[in-house]
């Protein structure tokens, strides 16, 4: 179609003259957006005396450990390199060979390709690291067609299940995928929590509906029989013309091999299949928009992207298998038993009240979801992200290195301090950048973060929250909540009720610019599900500061809480109708905040919005808004032109005014903001640094003075002089320079930044734990039999309390699970098995299997092994 | 300028010559001028069918609305999903809410892109704005120092496009020219015959002879880059810069001139071939006049049109660039714009760049027309006239 489409303009211009320039084949452009959005919204208020209650109850603590900061702290501060030059690369094969020739040291794409991946092993030059964010399936039309005549054999639930086993999940893996990728049966992500907490029933799940073409290919008969149709010469017939399948298959990826791969089987069955190939906006409109019951389709190669480990996949079911899922046809086809409707709904409002009841509802409803299938979940991806051997970065088990949060600190050229490293990316400043509303593109943001810090930062293993900037946190959790904790920062506490204090901050004024506290706002005491009160360092005034040099202050956080507020707010002289929503659901569970301190800085928040992590309830405020970090005198300045009409933080509004989206970066805006900054007198405008412009004076001339003002925009004039851009944060590296056309950025070492160059050096590689299973060849029917399971990383034991559990499955010689259950810590990097007479004695004879799955604390991604054994009486 | 010789007759005075001549010169300017608008009309309406077909066919017919209302709500649908998976903010919102927010969403990104209008009337409208070359704003796409203004999208990548495709095509164009010539002077030779063997390799496009390029000269000999305009950081130093620059110009330039450098001399050569053969260029010969003049006066003279035609006509291509070789060499140029603008389905920018080729082409070809009777008398302009 897009072929088509540049053929015919150009033909439009042959009818101006018969003369065209040959054109080329059009190259399609592979469009990746980051959906990975994170809010922290920021108040601060003035100090108020404490008066609450907490009753200190004995919490279930899975295991505690204590975060090493630091080991032995360097000298070396900011990054381990000096510089980081990042420039354009598209074609991941051209970038392999730049890789290994050293013209670039980090490609920050991943690599898919089978065959790509396997050039990418055979050269010893170039190392890589494993990612698991993406995943495919395939969706079935689960609608009668609204033509009688026709038949969708996939309206029937039994045969939408009966597909599970018809298509081998292992040869999509291996063959098709070319070893990157692991077959997938649930709605479990492979790098999430819940994956190595129900490791045991999803090993069932995969025994259960293990490949069995006879089975799948019986089951599917009797169905279809029992629908009318009947066999003629080995195909399926429904009135009297064959059953005519419409598989919708995606050609951008293996997905169009998977979606064949599917045909193929289909058709090995009886079923006449229409191989539909589409690309994603062509298939978009029969999929998603079409009306279900017209059966424009039956079977879709649908893909999925995660790009943070999830802490909690319950709301997965209803997500992906009920109405509720999403408003458009295909979902509202959805048909679900009661029971699985009511287990889905409760597990995605976290309807429970203590984790053995979660465990026990997904427990529950796995099988259900295998008996409904609305989808059949297929693999889930390895991806490849490749660097040259002499480099060491930390990469995130979910979103690889352009996903990782810990690159910057951690990038180093083997034990070099100092340097440079190339870094090449498919796309660079994609969109404009602005921290409020700008580029959300997954390469934009990667070096964004590398210029930004945080107060907590997800752990690249498991997902979990842990501290940067913040010294601890406590958090109080109202007490019929299963809310737990696994590291040692942070304390947890329950309350049978937690209030809002009538002087927190519960919402925003914009017309008089100040805070509604909850007394102003409510007439009776509200209350919430859970308070984080978090603490930061006593330094924290003398140790950080802008790249402009400004030490940061409260009056940035307290912009920070105000731009959460603001925005969406009618009144707002900067009002963006496209920040209602996000805005919405943030005041539906916030309820309120104070600062207890300035000096430590000490914030307390109240919401109802709750994890099953203590750790990931902590609200920092730190001033990262959702594309960057911002110093309110560099975010004053772009209010300054938004309000002026003139530029725009998001693209929506300024779509919408036809203005310029809002870069701090380059392009036209940079003028505009350098016109409010520096002030223009052709134009009239008075500069912020000649007015010593305060924004939202009425609350934030609390914290600003009129000297710190002058002194933080004579900084900023600065910066623009010798930088040519307003780009400034507290991240370990400052942006240099940008080089738009030629597509170049170059990050610089933040000399000023507090923490030692070795702080993050143990997230270098995720500890993905080794297993080995040893023990008896033969085990006799009655006796008890013990298996050692080894358990290492790097040839190192796995200590004991890095391990949350280490659990096994036994199958008989037909294939059967006969029992499972948890082996027992004998020492740092052995557990046992023991598996008692009476276990023995029930088995089958023949060659039993016993399977491990190995749950560790630091990653979130367990490790499986097996053995077998023969059983005899 | 057009010419007309009047008819002499014996018994004229010298007043009436003149006052005959300065009639015809009248007639000619008139004759010109009613040209000049015709084709000024023509062209007009030309440019605006083929705008008009453009914005149809760029929004296949209107049909790429349902295309753009099905990608807003599988993006609404993909972020929304990963918003209720990772943020117990959303995960709190009841179902009605939630639905309330997706449709807000979908409802508010629809009316950034206008589908809350129907098709016709922004199809009139976006004709009237690229007529009139308002470029506006591109629908998603934009400028890599972030703009959403189509002219900035443009103007940004046009420079790295004109210095590569005019460097290349300058070259090819005098090489095969004078590379013509000179081989239409030894027809038979084993040059001849060297250069007509390689002419086939033409069909292969040049981003294949990137490709190979790239292998030997980047990938296995490390002498040139991989691709780019400069090298990164970009040097700091205009000199520095433009040597920079020329050293990525070497593989992009030679896969372009390989690409079309015999095929084209083979095509001069035979153009050449054929004028040397026409009966006054004997006539000359057996005047006795020298090769060098024959060569000038009676071979490139009338082979002047069509060498303007043809030089014309490289320049207009510069604009367009080329898709797949500015990709494979990572050159930011309007080639890798278009590209990108097909894929993205921006049709703002892809009518913009369509109305701006559609200008130059009928501003090139106008000016050709006046040209041409400058250069060559045998053509002439305007009724009565023998003109070709």
């Amino acid at each position: 179609m897009k072929k088509l489409l540049f053929v015919t303009s150009f033909l439009a211009l042959l009818l101006i003259a018969c003369t065209a320039e040959p054109v080329e084949v059009v190259r399609e452009v592979e469009v990746i957006k980051e959906v990975e959005v994170t809010r922290e919204v920021e108040v601060v208020q003035e100090v108020v005396e404490e008066v609450e209650v907490v009753k200190e109850v004995e919490v279930e603590k899975i295991v505690e450990v204590v975060v090493e900061a630091t080991p032995v702290p360097v000298d070396r501060t900011g990054p381990w390199v000096d510089t980081v030059v990042v420039l354009e690369e598209a074609n991941a094969d051209a970038a392999i060979s730049r890789l290994e020739a050293g013209d670039i040291d980090v490609f920050a794409d991943d690599i898919g390709n089978p065959t790509s991946f396997a050039r990418l092993q055979e050269i010893d030059a170039i190392s890589s690291v494993q990612s698991f964010g993406l995943y495919y399936e395939i969706s079935f039309n689960p609608a009668a067609c609204a033509d009688e005549g026709v038949m969708n054999p996939f309206a029937n639930a039994a045969i939408r299940e009966a597909m599970n086993q018809l298509v081998d999940r292992d040869f999509i893996s291996t063959e098709i995928m070319g070893g990157l990728a692991t077959p997938r049966y649930v709605a479990i992500n492979a790098a999430s929590a819940d994956r190595g907490r129900f490791a045991a029933d999803i090993r069932a799940i995969e025994a259960q509906y293990a490949f069995n073409k006879e089975a799948a290919s019986a089951t599917i008969a009797a169905e279809m029989e029992a629908m009318g149709a009947e066999m003629v010469d080995g195909v399926w017939n429904f009135n009297g013309a064959p059953v005519e399948l419409s598989g919708l298959i995606r050609t951008e990826d293996q997905r169009t091999e998977i979606g064949d791969y599917v045909a193929d089987q289909l058709e090995d069955i009886g079923f006449t299949v229409l191989r539909d190939y589409k690309s994603s906006s062509e298939a978009s409109p029969i999929w998603l928009r079409g009306e279900p019951s017209d059966c424009a389709f039956n079977y879709y190669t649908g893909g999925w992207i995660s790009t943070a480990i999830s802490r909690d996949v319950g709301g997965n079911w209803q997500f992906f298998q009920t109405a509720a899922g999403l408003p458009f046809p295909l979902f509202q086809a959805y048909e679900n038993s009661d029971e699985f409707a009511d287990l889905a709904q409760r597990l995605n409002d976290s309807d429970y009240s203590t984790l053995e009841e979660r465990a026990e509802m997904i427990s529950a409803i796995l099988p259900l979801a295998m008996e409904e299938s609305q989808r059949i979940w297929l693999v889930d991806l390895q991806s490849a992200w490749p660097y040259r051997s002499e480099i060491s970065l930390s990469a995130d088990l979910s979103g690889g290195i352009s996903g990782s949060r810990f690159w910057p600190y951690t990038l180093r050229r083997g034990e070099e301090v100092g340097g440079s490293v190339t870094m090449a990316m498919p796309s660079i400043l994609t969109e404009a950048w602005n921290p409020i509303a700008g580029s959300n593109w997954i390469f934009d943001q990667s070096l964004i973060r590398a210029t930004g810090d945080a107060g907590t930062l997800p752990d690249p293993h498991t997902g979990l929250a842990i501290p940067q900037r913040i010294e601890g946190a406590t958090v109080t959790a109202q007490e019929d909540l299963p809310v737990g904790k696994t590291l040692d920062w942070v304390t947890l506490e329950k309350a049978a009720e937690i209030t809002v204090p009538d002087d927190a901050w519960v919402d925003w004024d914009a017309e008089t610019q100040t805070f509604i506290t909850a007394s102003e706002k409510f007439t009776e005491t509200q209350t919430a599900l859970l308070k984080s009160t978090v603490t930061y360092p006593a330094d924290l005034w003398d140790t950080v500061t802008w790249h402009d040099g400004s030490a940061i202050s409260p009056a940035d956080f307290v912009m920070g809480m105000i731009l959460t507020f603001d925005q969406a707010k009618e009144g707002s002289a900067i009002y963006d109708e496209a920040q209602v929503a996000a805005f919405d659901s943030f005041i539906g569970t916030f309820k309120g905040t104070r600062v207890l301190s300035l000096d430590p800085l000490t914030i307390e928040t109240y919401t109802d919005a709750w994890s099953l992590d203590a750790e990931n309830g902590v609200n920092t405020w730190w001033p990262q808004y959702n594309q960057g970090e911002g110093a309110w005198h560099n975010l004053a300045i772009g209010i300054m032109a938004e309000t002026q009409g003139l530029t725009a933080f998001s693209a929506d509004k300024s779509t919408t005014n036809e203005i310029e989206h809002m870069s701090y970066v380059s392009g036209p805006t940079l003028e505009i903001l350098g016109n409010m900054l520096n002030g223009n007198e052709e134009e009239g405008i008075e500069g912020a640094a000649a007015s010593g412009f305060i924004p939202y004076e009425p609350t934030m001339g609390q914290f600003v003075t009129a000297d710190d003002a002058a002194a933080r925009y004579a900084n900023l004039q600065e910066w623009n002089r010798t930088r040519g851009h307003f780009w400034v944060g507290t991240g370990p590296f400052f942006l240099q320079r940008a080089y738009p056309v030629e597509g170049n950025v170059i990050l610089q070492r933040n000399t000023a930044y507090p923490d030692a160059a070795n702080k993050w050096d143990r997230f270098a590689a995720p500890a993905i734990a080794e297993v080995e299973l040893d023990g008896p060849g033969r085990v006799t029917n009655g006796d008890e039999a013990a298996f050692d399971v080894i358990v290492t990383f790097n040839g190192e034991p796995y200590a004991m309390s890095d391990i949350s559990e280490v659990t096994y499955l036994l199958f008989d010689a037909t294939g059967a699970l006969v029992g499972q259950g948890s082996a027992d810590a004998v020492e740092d990097g052995l557990w046992q098995v023991t598996l008692g007479s009476d276990v023995t004695g029930d088995l089958e004879a023949g060659s039993s299997r016993l399977e491990v799955v190995v749950s560790s604390t630091r990653v979130a991604l367990p490790s499986l092994s097996s053995l077998e054994f023969v059983a005899s009486p | 300028m057009a010419q007309h010789t009047a008819p002499a007759t014996g018994g004229s005075s010298l007043a009436d010559v003149e006052k005959a001549s300065s009639k015809a010169r009248n007639e000619t300017i008139v004759r010109m001028g009613k040209f000049i608008l015709r084709r000024l009309l023509a062209g007009i309406a030309t440019v605006t069918v083929g705008v008009y077909l453009t914005v149809l066919i760029a929004n296949m017919g209107g049909a790429l609305d349902d295309i753009r209302r099905a990608t807003i709500q599988e993006g609404v649908a993909n972020f929304i999903a990963l918003q209720a998976l990772e943020d117990p903010e959303i995960r709190a919102m009841s179902q009605e809410q939630r639905n309330e927010m997706i449709a807000e969403q979908i409802a508010l990104q629809e009316k950034r892109f206008g589908l809350d209008q129907p098709f016709a009337i922004r199809s009139f409208r976006a004709l009237g704005a690229a007529m009139t070359l308002n470029l506006g704003f591109a629908d998603q796409m934009v400028s890599d120092s972030g703009s959403k203004m189509v002219r900035n999208i443009i103007l940004e990548r046009l420079p790295a496009t004109l210095v590569l495709f005019g460097t290349a095509y300058l070259l090819l164009f005098f090489l095969t020219l004078f590379g013509g010539l000179a081989l239409s002077r030894r027809y038979g030779s084993w040059l001849d015959k060297g250069i007509i063997a390689l002419a086939p390799t033409s069909a292969a496009p040049s981003w294949f002879y990137a490709l190979f390029l790239i292998l030997i000269f980047a990938g296995i000999l490390n002498w040139l880059p991989f691709g780019g305009m400069v090298s990164a950081p970009p040097p700091p130093t205009p000199w520095g810069y433009a040597k920079s620059l020329g050293f990525h110009m070497i593989l992009p330039v030679t896969a372009i001139v390989i690409n079309a450098v015999f095929s084209g001399i083979y095509g001069q050569r035979t153009f050449f071939l054929a004028f040397a053969s026409e009966d006054y260029v004997d006539m000359a010969k057996a005047k006795g006049l020298s090769n060098k003049a024959i060569e000038r006066r009676y071979i490139l003279r009338p082979t002047l049109p069509p060498i303007i035609t043809s030089f014309a006509f490289v320049l207009l291509s510069l604009w367009g660039g080329a898709i797949i070789l500015e990709n494979v060499m990572n050159w930011p140029g309007l080639g890798r714009t278009y590209g990108q603008a097909i894929g993205q389905f921006d049709t703002a920018v892809i009518v913009s760049l369509v109305v701006v080729d559609a200008y130059l082409l009928t501003f090139t070809l106008f000016i050709l027309d006046i040209l041409y009777a400058v250069v060559d008398p045998r053509v002439r302009v305007g009724e009565g006239s023998n003109g070709r």
